[in-house]
């Protein structure tokens, strides 16, 4: 691979998703505000504050170790580094065999890095956002990662070029296998991953680490200035991954071949709108989910992943599997 | 982390917390997520109203009485008034006195639909917060309209209250109430008897049982909401209140079961705004014409009551439970020589924290707002300096000083002495 189309290729998307995240955030508060009568903020109000946290203070603790420091550039730099693997309306650039892994891991290790960063604080607030942090962590991973592995196997079956890489997703998808059994299968699977990305951003019922009640923001509690604007961008970054991944198990479909265009243009295009299929996804399970739910208990939440999500997911991969076997249609 | 490792942790809430709408600090200790002990500081709000009350006149004090509280402003002042009417042995007239049941009422319903949203905020249910405060500005609407504010609308006065329920008002409060019924009420009743999250959230936590409660002497919906039919409109036939069909709300008659826990007392809310509605209805059908005050003129009332002697005793129900206010009058004194309040927070505080011992930290926001303290009621004691062990008293001409002081720093052009300002030998 030609190492410099890489790099170029990694600095535009990083810009790119910054803008189109931050951006995202304004107008989903926006439309939560529109939902509960309120006017809201200005659409471009995540800039503004980053831009002000920016330029302020920030404030270490006493008791902070060096890791409280390190923990927000870490964590940029895992969401700059996710980018690399995260279909964004084409095959990610670093594509190969079993990229999955790394880009579960990636996503995993910010929350990680958080909770690092959490506890190197020394905060009481802090800490219980991280134990809380660690709860839901390891509770939404499986359901997830079951669903997903289901889907690659799956899409394997039918024929790829690179097994257990994100880029397949661009050759097949899911919904062509047609038959009625797999569209429920892989509609229960859909419902496992809006879930899932509800809780990976932390809105609604999963907004248990930083709930503001009860523990004042939990690992961001200590954090101000330039570090908390790295994690705020850190964490749009993450919101819009995240989405992306959704976006390419489930709604792969381009729109450059289309139209007919090629080469940079179609890039552009593709790009432009995997942002409004994201967007999309992003309303329903960040803006909606928002609007019509409170937060849950720690312990609910974790069974709502255990007891709901997790044999959800079993089943949907039943489902799947039973499809491809043909022991009944 | 250096030191002994401890298997719990101690997290303070408060004085200054998210969840937290005013200073006070409990200090949790936590196993994990589960609570094994709460401790309650209190007196982070002292204003020294009291000692501020035996400097002031009569009259003076119900303008006093009223800033206790933004949100129970009404209780207030009614239950210092039907205090010093006890004392004096004045006659109310009696459509002052459905005035005063009206008012009062459409109060509770402000108070209780503020409360409902402020428990759905500290659950995380912020659309709940935002319609609940929003349909609360029709009935604050109306109460501006009748009193000329929002807040502190000064309806009572020692004998009456100092404004009339004209036709108006009427028309306003009748349209007020059919869109409480058609539109709030059905959804409200949504969202706290049926919504799963804040069934999820609400139900089995910060658990009070009956006996506690009545151990506690906790009050008000608390009270109600674990079962015990304990409301002073109801128990004592206060005023005109016995001809309005006034009852104890228990949730019982929603739910079928009573737990105590967070989930019954806001049914209890949901059930005392229906409630309230139903007597203000009444009230406005039954309202007698006639004279709004004992007296003409408010300067009788000061002559009356510098002759009058001996003590009395206000009760009411305000919205978070009941008020009692006590007042002792010296021949020849023009204000209280002892006033003395005794706020539904403060008990309902202590009983909500021994129910929390046993439940998750999660709950402790919601438990804590689901008493609706009011802590500007309850913090009244004491000036001792903690580190000198000192008691230091400024005299109003000491702080005037400081005040100039201050000002002079700030502006050197400022000309002033330190004098006494305001009406009469009474204001600070």
């Amino acid at each position: 691979m030609n190492l410099l189309y890489a790099t170029l290729g990694l600095i535009a998307l990083y810009i790119y998703v910054s803008f189109a995240s931050l951006l995202w955030e304004g107008i989903d508060r926006k439309l939560v505000a529109r939902m509960q009568r309120r006017v809201g903020p200005p659409l471009l109000q995540p800039f503004y504050d980053f831009l002000k946290l920016m330029s302020k203070e920030s404030i270490i603790p006493k008791h902070a170790n060096k890791f409280y420091e390190l923990a927000p550039v870490l964590a940029l730099a895992v969401s700059i580094a996710l980018l690399a693997y995260t279909p964004m309306g084409f095959a990610p650039l670093f594509a190969t065999k079993g990229d999955v892994i790394v880009f579960i891991y990636l996503l995993t290790l910010i929350g990680f890095i958080r909770v690092l960063g959490a506890i190197s604080s020394g905060s009481p607030y802090a800490q219980i956002g991280a134990q809380r942090e660690m709860i839901i962590l390891v509770s939404r991973e499986v359901p997830m990662m079951l669903a997903l592995f289901t889907i690659l196997w799956r899409l394997n079956n039918i024929g790829v070029e690179k097994p257990f890489s994100l880029a397949a997703f661009y050759q097949r998808n899911i919904w062509e296998l047609g038959t009625p059994l797999a569209l429920i299968g892989t509609f229960i699977l859909l419902v496992v991953f809006l879930a899932w990305l509800a809780s990976e951003i932390e809105v609604g019922f999963f907004d248990i680490p930083e709930a503001e009640t009860e523990v004042a923001e939990g690992p961001m509690a200590e954090y101000s200035g330039r570090h908390l604007a790295l994690f705020e961008l850190s964490n749009a970054i993450k919101m819009f991954v995240s989405a992306s991944l959704v976006v390419a198990i489930f709604f792969p479909w381009g729109i450059s071949a289309y139209v007919g265009l090629n080469g940079i243009l179609a890039l552009v295009v593709d790009v432009l709108f995997h942002t409004i299929k994201v967007f999309a996804v992003l309303f329903v399970s960040m803006s909606i989910f928002r609007a019509i739910t409170g937060r849950l208990r720690i312990t609910q939440a974790v069974q709502v992943f255990w007891l709901r999500l997790f044999p959800a997911a079993i089943i949907g991969s039943l489902i799947l599997a039973i499809d491809l076997l043909g022991v009944i249609a | 982390m250096n030191g002994k490792i401890e298997y719990w942790v101690k997290i303070p809430i408060g004085p200054i917390h998210p969840a937290l709408e005013e200073p006070e600090k409990f200090i949790i200790t936590l196993d994990g997520e589960r609570i094994i002990n709460v401790d309650v500081k209190l007196g982070y709000n002292l204003r020294g109203l009291e000692w501020i009350a035996i400097r002031r006149n009569w009259i003076q004090v119900l303008y006093l009485a009223e800033r206790i509280c933004g949100i129970c402003s009404f209780s207030h002042n009614h239950t210092y008034a039907r205090a010093v009417e006890e004392m004096a042995g004045i006659e109310v007239p009696e459509r002052a006195e459905y005035i005063r049941v009206i008012i009062g009422e459409l109060e509770r319903i402000h108070s209780h639909l503020l409360n409902l949203g402020v428990v759905a905020h500290t659950i995380g249910y912020d659309t709940v917060l935002h319609l609940s405060w929003l349909a609360r500005e029709r009935v604050m609407d109306i109460l501006e309209d009748i009193g000329g504010n929002r807040v502190n609308y000064a309806g009572n006065m020692i004998g009456g209250v100092r404004r009339d329920i004209k036709d108006r008002h009427k028309r306003a409060i009748l349209d007020m109430i059919q869109y409480y019924r058609q539109e709030v009420m059905p959804k409200v009743e949504e969202i706290f008897l049926y919504d799963p999250t804040v069934e999820a959230r609400l139900r089995d936590s910060g658990v009070i049982p009956k006996r506690i409660a009545i151990e506690y002497s906790a009050q008000g919906p608390t009270a109600r909401g674990s079962g015990i039919k304990k409301d002073v409109r109801y128990n004592e036939k206060l005023g005109v209140y016995p001809d309005l069909g006034v009852k104890p709300v228990t949730p019982k008659e929603f739910t079928g079961v009573v737990k105590g826990d967070v989930f019954d007392r806001m049914v209890v809310r949901v059930g005392e705004i229906w409630n309230s509605m139903e007597i203000i209805e009444r009230a406005l059908d039954q309202m007698p014409e006639g004279k709004i005050k004992a007296f003409p003129k408010d300067n009788l009332i000061l002559v009356k009551l510098k002759k009058a002697e001996g003590e009395g005793i206000g009760r009411y129900e305000a919205p978070r439970g009941e008020l009692i206010h006590y007042v002792r009058a010296e021949k020849g004194k023009d204000g209280p020589a002892k006033w003395k309040m005794r706020e539904p927070t403060f008990p309902n505080l202590f009983a909500v924290a021994r129910a929390l011992v046993g439940e998750q930290l999660a709950d402790v926001p919601v438990a804590i707002a689901s008493i609706d303290p009011c802590l500007s009621c309850t913090d009244r004691v004491a000036v001792i300096d903690a580190n000198t062990g000192k008691r230091r008293i400024l005299t109003e001409v000491d702080l005037l000083k400081e005040s100039i002081k201050k000002t002079k720093e700030i502006n050197p052009n400022i000309k002033a002495r330190p004098e006494r300002i305001g009406i009469g030998r009474c204001m600070l």
